[in-house]
């Protein structure tokens, strides 16, 4: 009964935002000229790369920060040392699967490659090139050829922060004559394209460490 | 010179511990304590210099990005995010350096961490980077930004504790956190849809402007944000997560969130009730009133009941959290005299102050006599006179004993409710006084219990050393909240009245 009256009153909640979304008036400000007008000093072509890096960069400078929160989230969950945690690569039980994902990941590498490129004047960028390198790491160790990972080496942990320091110290530098991420004009385009290539290997570290450090404790695979 | 640091206070104040933070992470513990304390000390610096600023030139703005509001993210610093940076950063650096004696306590070998410590110092390093960023933040979807920053690393901190428990205490407040967030968000794109914007100085007017036919679209956006935020800032009903968080975790982890974090949303309610949002929640501001009134009641009663110490401590902040609410419904209405939100800021300022020293003093206690039961501290005086000592000055200021800087607080807040007649409040401010010395007293009654000879001998042969730097250093911050109500309370007042 219980569960009832809650879902009843979950569903005409969902329903009446629906209908108010729909029927929205129309804003006082409208930020989309502004916009428009901001893109061609921008550095990029493409109005979500601008927004994420150039005019509202600092909320992905720290959305990278709460990503890298999530992953020390996930090494508390795993202890070193955990026997339940072994090193060996996963078995896979047909070989077609490490032969396709031989074959997968090369082609995944340069899909990433393209999408953070494109990002600059089409829908693409760091965070969609690095999930698509994670996924070619997880698919690795899904088909046996690569180990999951147990505490992190210090190399590895360097991989992990690398993107999130170039970004800061990009973000910083302004400051010496200006405001906190205003990028040189005459810089911004290749400015933005480090930082993204940057932000591509460590959140392609990131993401799957999400799935490597759990990885082979019963259950995931 | 001067005047340029100023100007990069703000975004410094954000890099510097985010800095600090990803090489904490990398360089583990040992060096990652040092640099995140160093870090916090220079970050101590910077709040006082802005504040000094703040108090003689007023707010200070900082455009990042170089774009402006609505477009860019603008960080604003006025009296009141001056002093919620002050409180921050000034307790987030004694309690780095007690934790650091905390964790390292127990062993030889310089380079082995408690497994809680391993990771405490680049999550309590973005912890702090996170509220510096909240406190700063001129949007509204930049602040749910940094409240998942925030919350993450607060659940990250619970959940280092390791154990079956604090698992389940961290899930839960897990849960609690994101359900809050996401009400949050959910209000911040009903706002974004109805008036079009994310920056507070382009909503407040909008907002104004509807305000005589206010949508049903925009009354709904702006009840989800802020019940959100309650559901993170504890308040009674909602408190259900926080004392197994708080109560269970570490010591030094159980002082940050206690005397920081539950702060960062209770700010964030406060500037956006009076701000933005008082057209659309002028009829509701009883109900927080009423709520924090409760609380203050339930919350006592139950430290009195708790059996374990830190249990103790943390229901005595479901009731100090009370004390902020009721002010609300006075702000809205006061015109004269002390500025309502000076007050309420004084009071989180002691209570942070206060209730830090005490779970650091907690802390302390539990690790010498290894158990954590009320009846267990008998002796304690004669073993740890310091620690005790902090615990009870600590415990002067939450009772709200003079000179105390929750003295100072409480006085000022029973003064405006009687100035507005509001003689029930002034009735709970008293009742929860007393309470909380009834708690108060049921420690410090138990630690003057005289041990017979050979028990405290059995206690010293066991008993495990506590660096004195982590007793300093919680004495510190204890004797601060006593300091504040004779030194600082003045110029915090002033410095908050001024720009609010």
């Amino acid at each position: 009964m219980k569960r009832f009256a809650v879902s009843a009153a979950a569903l005409g909640f969902a329903f009446w935002l629906i209908s108010a979304l729909l029927n929205l008036p129309a804003t006082l400000i409208d930020l989309r000229p502004l916009l428009a007008e901001a893109i061609p000093k921008s550095g990029v072509a493409h109005p979500v790369t601008a927004v994420l890096l150039n005019t509202r960069g600092y909320d992905t400078l720290l959305e990278i920060a709460v990503l890298l929160v999530a992953l020390i989230g996930v090494l508390i969950a795993v202890p070193p040392g955990n026997p339940a945690l072994s090193e060996r690569p996963a078995t896979a039980d047909d070989a077609m699967v490490p032969a396709l994902a031989r074959l997968v990941a090369p082609l995944a590498v340069f899909f990433a490659i393209y999408v953070l490129w494109a990002g600059a004047h089409r829908p693409g960028g760091a965070f969609q090139a690095a999930a698509i390198l994670a996924a070619a790491l997880v698919l690795l160790h899904l088909a046996g050829l690569t180990a999951a990972w147990s505490a992190p080496t210090l190399r590895l942990r360097i991989g992990l922060i690398a993107g999130f320091l170039i970004f800061l110290a990009i973000a910083a530098a302004p400051l010496l004559g200006g405001m906190l991420l205003q990028y040189p004009p005459a810089l911004v385009g290749t400015l933005i394209l480090v930082i993204e290539s940057g932000l591509t290997i460590s959140l392609a570290l990131v993401l799957a460490g999400l799935f490597l450090l759990l990885a082979d404790r019963g259950g995931v695979r | 010179m001067i005047e340029h640091l100023t100007h990069l206070a703000l975004p410094l104040l954000i890099l510097l511990p985010l800095t600090s933070a990803a090489l904490a992470f990398a360089l583990g513990p040992g060096r990652g304590a040092s640099l995140v304390i160093a870090s916090s000390a220079l970050q101590l610096l910077l709040a006082l210099l802005l504040a000094a600023t703040i108090g003689s030139a007023g707010p200070s703005h900082h455009a990042a990005g170089g774009w402006g509001a609505p477009l860019g993210i603008d960080l604003v610093a006025d009296g009141l995010a001056a002093a919620m940076l002050l409180l921050t950063q000034g307790v987030a650096l004694a309690l780095f350096v007690f934790a650091r004696g905390y964790f390292h306590q127990d062993s030889q070998d310089a380079d082995h961490w408690a497994p809680a410590g391993r990771y405490f110092w680049p999550l309590a390093s973005f912890l702090v980077a996170g509220m510096n960023a909240l406190y700063l933040s001129e949007d509204i979807f930049n602040l749910y930004v940094t409240l998942e920053l925030v919350g993450l690393a607060a659940v990250g901190l619970v959940a280092s504790g390791g154990g079956a428990t604090q698992t389940a205490a961290a899930l839960r407040y897990l849960f609690a956190a994101i359900l809050g967030s996401g009400a949050y968000l959910l209000g911040v794109a009903l706002l974004y849809g109805s008036y079009g914007s994310v920056s507070i100085a382009a909503l407040t007017p909008a907002i104004a402007a509807s305000a005589p036919a206010v949508t049903t679209v925009a009354l709904v956006a702006a009840l989800l944000m802020v019940t959100g935020l309650l559901i993170k800032s504890a308040l009674f009903p909602f408190h259900f997560w926080l004392p197994p968080a708080h109560g269970g975790s570490p010591a030094p982890v159980s002082a940050l969130l206690s005397a920081l974090v539950v702060k960062a949303s209770i700010y964030l309610v406060l500037r956006l009730w009076l701000g933005p949002l008082q057209p659309l929640l002028a009829p509701f501001a009883w109900l927080p009133a009423i709520l924090g009134a409760s609380a203050i009641l339930w919350g006592s009663w139950q430290a009195i009941r708790a059996e374990r110490l830190k249990l103790l401590v943390a229901y005595s902040t479901v009731a100090q959290l009370g004390y902020l609410f009721i002010a609300l419904p006075l702000a809205a209405a006061s015109t004269t005299g002390v500025a309502p939100v000076a007050i309420v800021t004084l009071q989180a300022v002691a209570h942070g102050l206060a209730k830090a020293a005490m779970f650091a003093a907690a802390g302390i206690i539990l690790h010498a006599t290894g158990r954590d039961r009320v009846s267990d501290v008998a002796g304690i005086a004669e073993r740890l006179p310091l620690t005790l000592f902090t615990f009870a000055l600590a415990g002067v200021s939450l009772m709200g004993l003079p000179p105390s800087g929750g003295f100072l607080a409480k006085w000022l807040l029973i003064d405006l409710a009687l100035a507005q007649g509001q003689w029930w409040l002034v009735a709970v401010i008293i009742a929860g006084g007393l309470l909380a010395a009834v708690y108060i007293f049921r420690v410090l009654r138990q630690a003057f219990l005289n041990l017979p000879e050979a028990e405290i001998e059995a206690e010293h042969q066991k008993a495990r050393v506590v660096p004195r730097s982590a007793e300093w250093a919680a004495f510190a911050l204890a004797a601060s909240s006593i300091l504040l109500g004779i030194f600082g309370g003045v110029p915090l007042l002033q410095l908050v009245g001024g720009s609010v």
